[in-house]
């Protein structure tokens, strides 16, 4: 496929029509998701190299912002007396806006990326013509196992996150502050409902998230300019891009979750 | 419909250019070129640098659609295939990268046997055999594992051809194949390609600048230059016909009708001497 766009100075423009590939770029990955069947190995590469890869950063981001969240919580809820909320509070911000959010954000810096500038330098390199020229889909074989594996991984990554920062949150609050251990549970399953804050918070979202993360790191490493430099640029539009998408459809999102 | 894999024995011309009219960023590539490539010959393809020898071959396989004129391949108007259509011709067809394009994910092995295990359900006692011959052929049986980044400019060449040639193809294009190869195997590809066109009837298709060495193999010359065919024939007597353009491009001459410098302005000019410009 090609989804090179036309040359425009106008940044409007540029914006436009790239958003406007994109969505066509979407509908030829999600027309070859039955060719794709045939390369479920790669599928499964791909999901060790997106998730399974991720894993490390995702945990320690997790631990590190449970922890932070719940030490800046406490010492606002002492104010107010009210210090046994505060593990009922990390755990809503978790699961409805920080952990899909940034392990979303933390997605695109680790596996976007690396997915963006491996199909880059695949194309530079004309690895991608080769595919074409032994009648292999490059679409089928390369960009739609990267994409159904970030949709994949990144729910179970945001799980992860969240059972992290959960015990960051634990770790900090009840072991070093000294809330009450029953309190700081019984209080979280007392407020969390599982189709609001799980389901639709956790899941639905990140799902969303990895669908877009995955099409703009795919999509930009399938329409780089085979030069180096088009691959750095193609990296960062990835980073700028996917930043941008992911809080901006946070908020669409939680308003229609709401 | 013609089968695009077998041959039709009684049509003479695999590839059949009518009328090719190309043009990229406002130059004029291809200017109603017309060019037919005989079946089971070595047919090489010649022209200056940026005369568009690749972009023939991209045109040839589909990779690039031209703005005007037709291109049969086996009888099949390229232009009008459905992709499927387009990959069931391209699996008859063998194609040789000017930059050898290996999958860097892959060993030598596996980029050789990627094709077969694309399109082949054979068993993988087979396949080894099969990749195992063809790297033989090319003199890297021994380099079966090393990953494409350990190899040579010229080995990778080398794995190149043998993944080109691991399906025994009707057609092959090869793309600058002698760049970087020492002189032991610059004369192995050459028996190679000469071997398997008497062999198994494949046609061969060489974009190349290295006169002796198309001498050796080939056995007709297209010289394109400014966008048409401007000389064709028998490698051996084509150098010295006696024309302008075979004159210039054979003997290597800065000067004749393919200008050595790209256009541009007046280079006094350029340069800042505004009086040497009036």
């Amino acid at each position: 496929m090609n989804v090179r766009a036309p040359h425009s100075n106008n940044v409007v423009v540029q914006s436009l029509t790239q958003i406007g590939l994109c969505g066509l770029f979407l509908l030829t990955l999600l027309a070859s998701v039955p060719r794709s069947f045939r390369y479920a190995c790669e599928t499964l590469r791909q999901l060790w190299f997106v998730g399974a890869m991720s894993l490390a950063i995702i945990m320690v981001c997790g631990l590190f912002i449970g922890m932070v969240l719940m030490l800046q919580l406490y010492n606002v809820l002492s104010i107010f007396g009210s210090t046994s909320a505060s593990g009922m509070v990390v755990a809503l911000a978790v699961y409805r806006e920080l952990g899909p959010v940034v392990t979303a954000l933390l997605f695109a810096g680790r596996a976007g990326t690396s997915i963006t500038a491996e199909i880059g330098l695949m194309r530079a390199t004309d690895q991608i013509d080769a595919m074409e020229m032994m009648a292999v889909d490059p679409i089928a074989y390369v960009a739609t196992p990267r994409f159904l594996a970030g949709l994949i991984a990144m729910p179970l990554l945001c799980c992860v996150f969240c059972a992290m920062a959960i015990f960051g949150g634990h770790l900090v609050g009840v072991t070093w502050l000294g809330i009450d251990n029953g309190t700081f549970w019984s209080n979280m399953t007392a407020v969390v409902v599982v189709h609001t804050d799980i389901v639709n918070g956790v899941l639905f979202k990140s799902l969303v998230f990895g669908a877009v993360v995955s099409l703009i790191a795919v999509f930009q490493g399938f329409t780089t300019p085979p030069t180096s430099e088009g691959v750095a640029y193609a990296t960062t539009r990835t980073v700028v891009a996917s930043s941008i998408a992911i809080l901006a459809l946070d908020f669409v999102l939680t308003a229609f979750l709401m | 419909m013609t089968d695009p894999v077998r041959a039709t024995p009684d049509d003479s011309t695999l590839v059949r250019i009518r009328g090719l009219t190309t043009v990229l960023n406002g130059k004029t590539i291809f200017d109603a070129l017309d060019l037919d490539i005989p079946r089971g010959k070595v047919t090489a393809i010649m022209g200056p640098s940026g005369t568009g020898k690749t972009t023939l071959l991209k045109h040839i396989t589909g990779q690039m659609r031209a703005d005007a004129g037709e291109i049969r391949v086996n009888g099949q108007n390229v232009a009008n295939l459905s992709r499927d259509e387009l990959y069931k011709l391209r699996e008859g067809i063998g194609y040789l990268f000017q930059n050898s394009a290996l999958l860097t994910d892959f060993d030598v092995f596996e980029n050789v046997a990627f094709p077969l295990r694309q399109h082949t359900k054979l068993p993988e006692v087979l396949i080894r055999n099969l990749v195992l011959l063809k790297l033989q052929a090319v003199g890297l049986r021994g380099a079966a594992r090393l990953m494409p980044n350990e190899l040579s400019g010229g080995m990778a060449r080398r794995v190149a051809l043998a993944r080109a040639i691991v399906f025994d193809p009707m057609l092959i294009l090869y793309d600058e194949p002698f760049v970087g190869l020492d002189p032991v195997a610059l004369n192995q590809v050459l028996k190679l390609i000469r071997t398997l066109n008497q062999t198994l009837g494949i046609t061969s298709v060489l974009v190349a600048h290295e006169l002796e060495a198309i001498k050796q193999v080939a056995d007709h010359v297209f010289l394109i230059a400014n966008g048409k065919v401007v000389a064709q024939g028998d490698p051996k007597t084509i150098a010295n016909d006696g024309s302008p353009w075979t004159r210039q491009f054979f003997g290597g001459e800065a000067d004749g009708p393919v200008p050595f410098q790209y256009p541009a302005g007046n280079l006094a000019q350029a340069l800042g001497f505004t009086g040497a410009a009036k």
